[in-house]
């Protein structure tokens, strides 16, 4: 009796958030899933059943089918190189050094203002004419003509990605620094008693160690890469052509642009189960990674 | 227990705390209105006082622009204050208004443009102004976009055009001494300036340009002004329209690298400020760019030009009516509303708002005062009719068929696709969104 009171108290105090949590994102969950059997258009309530219809157009959507390749590309191409760059990082951030402070902050910063500012800002770095900021420093130092860095299809998904690298690292960094700072410092002292040098203990310590780091961080770059939208709308606004049209650029596009509610329902939907399978499989496989690590 | 039970109390106790207060905020909210309502009713001020009305109004123009207005506005009618809300258009104003309008609680004045104006009157959102005597104003070609069936849903007291903006001097070192009165003189300017190494022409790609809606025109439009109707009621295709516009387009710009695929990336501020500079002959702009670039180089001698056809004595410039103001349908403050709009078909009105936004008054009666760089759009585009704008003559789907033709042209200009497939796809596009 008294375990079960006890438990309806914490229960009682997840009720709020339950609240906010079911109107703001459980209904509307549900309704999307409602209306992406209809065709509704945004403004007149009355609106028809359609069945499967809209799920059936989302695979012969040119549009859509393009997104979804430049997003697994971008989501990827930003998860692999964050990666690689915010553990040297974090251990370099980890050093004892004068700046270390500030250094911290600096790189931190990036990850404060909104993507879509940063973009507008590197929009007039990557600005493909002579006077693109960039383009003039490769002409003035190297002697390079101006590279079409955001009209390019390959170059404009490369600059995306290399925006919203830039833009996260230092994110990303701090969390693997929080993770190093509770390695026990014992660990390297035995190791390097037992003649490790510091590849080897960057190599079978450090790493194996940051494995739980390394499922969070991999975790909110895959589910945060899928969801992107402000880097390359701002910088490219998805072209050229649809070469760099993300997944929620064309529901925006679809649903609210063209007033599609219910195709952009349907691709919501889908995009939500591709979310959820990405996201569940790579937990499952990087915890399992983090037990055999262990 | 004892303590146990304590804490659920509490718990409970601040929870209907919470609820509570959410409560008795509405109530205050609505008794605080009802009490405003009864004072004025009462007449505590005295019966000859209208009561105060705050008219809500969510604008595309920010508040800078529309302040001359809404000041002499509020000057003529003190009684009225204004709860402004501004959204920058096109598709954050459209989504915005849209939310508010679905959910009931839309402004009392908002602004219908090309490309929500098939929803919002076939919704019955706006209120008929067809018969309100302010409406005399209004010329006939601004009343096309804000109409259907005969009766017209907004005020709309503005036009713009816009062509390729020229820099003289440039034009007179690459001994181009008059002005293209066809396609091809145009393309042989562009290449004369091109030899004399100066950057010809940019565009940023990013819609469908200035430069394919008038040249629509000049080539189309001139010959049949009924096209968009015809295609639109299934008579004419894409095709027969627009495969000759966009191969005559990349033919002349694309193949001779007039327009490079690099140009896609640019910003409206960049083509504009590279312009000023000297750096570039030409660029596709409108009336909003002349103080700018006056601003940034006051040296510079330029003028606008209109692009001319396959034929001579056919030059367009694209362009269209300003966005209408109209009133909600479901508005408790029709009368201010509808005294607000007659305030603006005012002569004060109109030279405030043309103050304020710097637009150019087309209305009855009223002579705009336009920029010398910008005559010749007003005398042969506006006033001569000769401006296209695809989205406002389109009949229904234009943000798809909008974002399908940029699409289809910035694939044509990184060499993906032909203009032939470019307006199969828009043929397409319009079929799948009328067998949704």
């Amino acid at each position: 009796m008294v375990k079960y009171v006890r438990q309806l108290q914490f229960l009682l105090f997840l009720l709020p958030i339950l609240a906010i949590y079911s109107l703001f994102t459980i209904y509307p969950l549900i309704k999307s899933f409602f209306l992406s059997f209809t065709n509704f258009d945004g403004y007149t309530k009355a609106y028809d059943f359609v069945g499967l219809k809209n799920y059936v157009r989302i695979f012969v959507d040119d549009a859509i089918t393009s997104a979804i390749s430049y997003t697994l590309f971008f989501t990827f191409g930003k998860a692999i190189l964050v990666t690689v760059l915010a553990i040297p990082l974090a251990m370099i951030l980890d050093q004892k050094f004068l700046t270390r402070n500030i250094h911290r902050a600096i790189f931190f910063f990036p990850s404060i203002p909104s993507g879509l500012l940063l973009a507008y800002i590197w929009g007039f770095i990557l600005a493909p004419i002579s006077s693109g900021v960039l383009n003039t420093v490769l002409r003035e130092l190297f002697n390079i003509g101006p590279q079409p860095w955001l009209a390019d299809p390959l170059l404009a998904k490369l600059s995306t990605i290399v925006v919203a690298t830039w833009a996260i690292t230092g994110w990303h960094a701090v969390l693997y620094l929080a993770f190093l700072q509770s390695i026990p410092k014992d660990y390297y002292e035995a190791a390097s008693i037992d003649g490790a040098n510091r590849l080897q203990q960057i190599r079978f310590i450090t790493i194996p160690l940051l494995a739980p780091a390394m499922t969070v961080s991999v975790m909110l770059l895959l589910t945060g890469g899928l969801k992107v939208f402000e880097i390359p709308f701002a910088l490219t606004k998805g072209g050229p052509g649809y070469e760099t049209y993300s997944i929620t650029q064309v529901i925006v596009q679809r649903g609210l642009s063209e007033t599609q509610y219910g195709l952009a329902s349907a691709m919501s939907i889908v995009f939500f189960l591709i979310v959820l399978a990405i996201a569940v499989f790579q937990v499952t496989v990087m915890q399992r990674r983090e037990q055999g690590l262990q | 227990m004892k303590k146990t039970s304590l804490l659920l109390l509490i718990t409970v106790l601040c929870l209907s705390v919470v609820l509570a207060a959410c409560g008795s905020n509405n109530k205050t909210s609505n008794t605080g209105n009802t009490s405003n309502e009864g004072s004025s009713n009462n007449a505590t001020k005295g019966e000859n006082e209208p009561k105060p009305v705050k008219l809500s109004i969510l604008a595309w123009n920010n508040e800078k622009e529309m302040k001359p207005v809404i000041d002499g506005f509020k000057a003529k009618y003190p009684h009225i204050t204004f709860d402004f809300q501004f959204v920058p258009p096109v598709t954050d104003y459209i989504a915005k208004l849209q939310t508010m309008l679905l959910s009931d609680t839309a402004p009392d004045i908002f602004m219908i443009a090309a490309e929500n104006r098939n929803e919002i009157m076939d919704g019955g959102y706006a209120l008929d102004l067809t018969d309100e005597p302010f409406m005399s104003v209004m010329l006939d070609s601004n009343k096309s976009m804000v109409s259907k069936d005969g009766r017209t849903y907004a005020f709309s007291q503005s036009g713009w055009a816009g062509g390729l903006f020229y820099n003289k001097e440039l034009f007179k070192e690459a001994g181009i001494t008059q002005l293209p009165q066809t396609w091809d003189e145009f393309i042989e300017a562009c290449l004369k300036l091109k030899e004399i190494g100066v950057i010809p022409l940019y565009d940023k790609m990013t819609d469908i340009t200035i430069i394919h809606s008038a040249l629509f025109g000049s080539n189309v439009l001139s010959k049949d002004p009924t096209f968009d109707e015809k295609l639109f009621k299934g008579e004419a295709t894409f095709a027969e329209g627009w495969t000759e516009v966009l191969t005559m387009w990349k033919e002349g710009l694309i193949d001779n690298e007039i327009l490079t695929p690099d140009m896609i990336g640019m910003t409206s501020d960049q083509l504009m400020n590279e312009f000023a500079l000297g750096k570039v002959a030409m660029f596709p702009g409108g009336p909003w760019n002349i103080g700018p670039v006056e601003e940034m180089n006051p040296d510079l001698e330029f003028e606008i030009m209109s692009i001319p056809g396959k034929e001579p004595g056919n030059n367009y410039y694209n362009g269209a009516p300003g966005v209408g103001f109209a009133v909600n349908n479901k508005t408790k403050n029709k009368d201010e509303a509808l005294l607000f709009l007659e305030y603006m078909s005012t002569q004060e009105g109109l030279k405030q708002f043309e103050q304020g936004t710097g637009g150019i008054i087309t209305a009855h009666g009223y002579e705009s005062e336009v920029h010398p760089a910008y005559e010749p759009a007003y005398r042969d585009g506006l006033m001569a009719s000769k401006i296209y704008l695809p989205m406002v003559s389109w009949n229904r789907h234009q943000e798809a068929l909008r974002v399908q033709f940029l699409v289809s042209f910035q694939d044509i200009a990184v060499g993906k696709i032909t203009p032939e497939q470019a307006t199969a796809s828009l043929d397409n596009k319009l079929k799948e969104m009328d067998n949704k």
